[in-house]
């Protein structure tokens, strides 16, 4: 049994799958790979996001500014941290390291921006999220509050998967651990 | 054969507890691994944030810039045209880009430039550009500081209803490349000239715009045009009823008697 389970592994060890006396050796072999794509496919996102909030400082002040919620000393901080933060999550992301930490930040994250979001709804106000850059006062009519919030949840679900199933193959994790 | 079998069954139960020992270990050693990954992830994000605070704090400057000469108000953000003694004073925030600006300079510059000329309103212009950011390009912040450098030569209210004449579509940006701002520089006779040129090209009042535009940003309104009548909202109604040119000239010569 277990001979059989370490020829499925090809020798990889323990890496996630097949659950003891129920080994599915497809999934086994599958299941590492999906959560690289995820890893590299939230990383795209992370660093995208992150990247294109950088070049205008005055445009990331405003876009937090618009959301109405904190205060005027705390605009600045977060305009201009929070960018680097989804920047340094994505290279975490690409590199594979500590990816169930990362993981766990990106959702928090992307349960805050949720949040803010559904508030600026309930609120009433009309503004762009600037989760891509951007951001700010808009028509009511261009307001995208529904489609943010599903974007949003889809990419909780990318964390959801990595928090279940890290690091995947091709990740720092899996060296630093010795199971490379 | 049961000596055997208890020497056999002994030396399992030994293999057993060091095979278990050595789980826990792998299993100690492997928390400890977590939390010093975890620990340095969380260090990594802590590092960027401040890096990124630091960086673009540095990055958004120290806020010193140079107005226009003859701007007021504090830190020389509007532009003022009419007589100082006039007792109306319409505040405008306006973007060279938007095109519902165009439309109330359309239906009442000719209105408020007569009124302005009679001394009876001053007008204080905010010269935003936020369509920049809504519609990518950087044609608003030029013609903006276009404007600063037309205010610098005392041309500015010429300059800037050419501009709103020759408004382009919002969707496209023709004033991102300042020698078209130059060309239209040319219908306003005497100011085209190589210091209103080299003010344009090397954006001298790119400062200047930038602060206007986060003044903007903090006054809490989001749209343009906003025109304020003595501090009451104008555009495009003045209370509660619908603004007209013969509506905004009544109450400008009601402020005025």
């Amino acid at each position: 049994m277990v001979t059989a389970h370490e020829t499925v592994q090809g020798g990889g060890g323990p890496v996630g799958g097949a659950p003891a006396g129920r080994p599915r050796p497809g999934w086994a072999r599958v299941a590492p790979w999906i959560s690289t794509a995820v890893r590299l496919g939230l990383a795209v996102v992370w660093v995208w996001a992150g990247s294109a909030k950088i070049a205008d400082t005055a445009a990331a002040a405003q876009a937090v500014r618009a959301y109405r919620i904190l205060p005027e000393a705390l605009v600045k901080p977060f305009g201009y941290g929070l960018p680097f933060i989804e920047l340094a999550l994505g290279l975490l992301l690409l590199l594979g390291l500590g990816v169930r930490v990362v993981a766990g930040v990106s959702a928090l994250l992307f349960l805050v921006y949720i949040a803010a979001i559904a508030s600026v709804w309930a609120r009433g106000i009309s503004i762009d999220c600037g989760c891509f850059g951007g951001g700010g006062a808009v028509a009511a009519s261009h307001t995208a509050y529904l489609q943010e919030i599903l974007r949003d949840l889809g990419f909780l679900a990318l964390c959801g998967w990595l928090l279940w199933k890290p690091p995947g193959r091709l990740a720092l994790d899996s060296w630093v651990s010795g199971e490379a | 054969m049961t000596v055997m079998n208890d020497k056999n069954s002994g030396k399992r139960a030994a293999r057993a507890r060091l095979a278990e020992q050595r789980a826990k270990e792998a299993a100690k050693a492997k928390r400890k691994r977590g939390l010093i990954i975890g620990g340095a992830v969380i260090a990594v994000l802590a590092v960027a944030a401040v890096i990124g605070v630091v960086v673009q704090n540095d990055r958004a400057g120290s806020g010193a810039y140079a107005s226009p000469r003859g701007t007021v108000g504090a830190g020389g953000l509007m532009v003022p045209v009419g007589s100082p003694a006039a007792k109306a004073v319409l505040m405008v925030y306006e973007d060279p880009r938007c095109p519902a600006c165009g439309g109330f300079e359309k239906g009442f510059h000719t209105t408020l430039n007569q009124l302005e000329k009679a001394g009876k309103v001053r007008i204080e212009y905010h010269v935003v550009s936020f369509i920049d950011r809504h519609d990518n390009g950087s044609g608003s912040k030029h013609a903006a500081a276009a404007l600063g450098c037309a205010q610098n030569a005392g041309k500015f209210h010429d300059y800037h209803d050419v501009l709103y004449a020759n408004q382009p579509l919002e969707t496209t940006d023709p004033w991102a490349d300042r020698a078209a701002l130059i060309t239209l520089a040319k219908k306003v006779p005497g100011l085209d000239t190589p210091a209103f040129e080299s003010c344009v090209n090397n954006g001298t009042y790119a400062g200047w715009v930038s602060a206007v535009e986060q003044d903007f940003d903090k006054s809490g309104y989001n749209s343009t045009p906003t025109v304020l009548l003595n501090g009451t909202s104008a555009y495009p109604t003045y209370n509660g009823q619908s603004i007209t040119p013969a509506s905004l000239t009544a109450a400008i010569d009601k402020i005025d008697s």
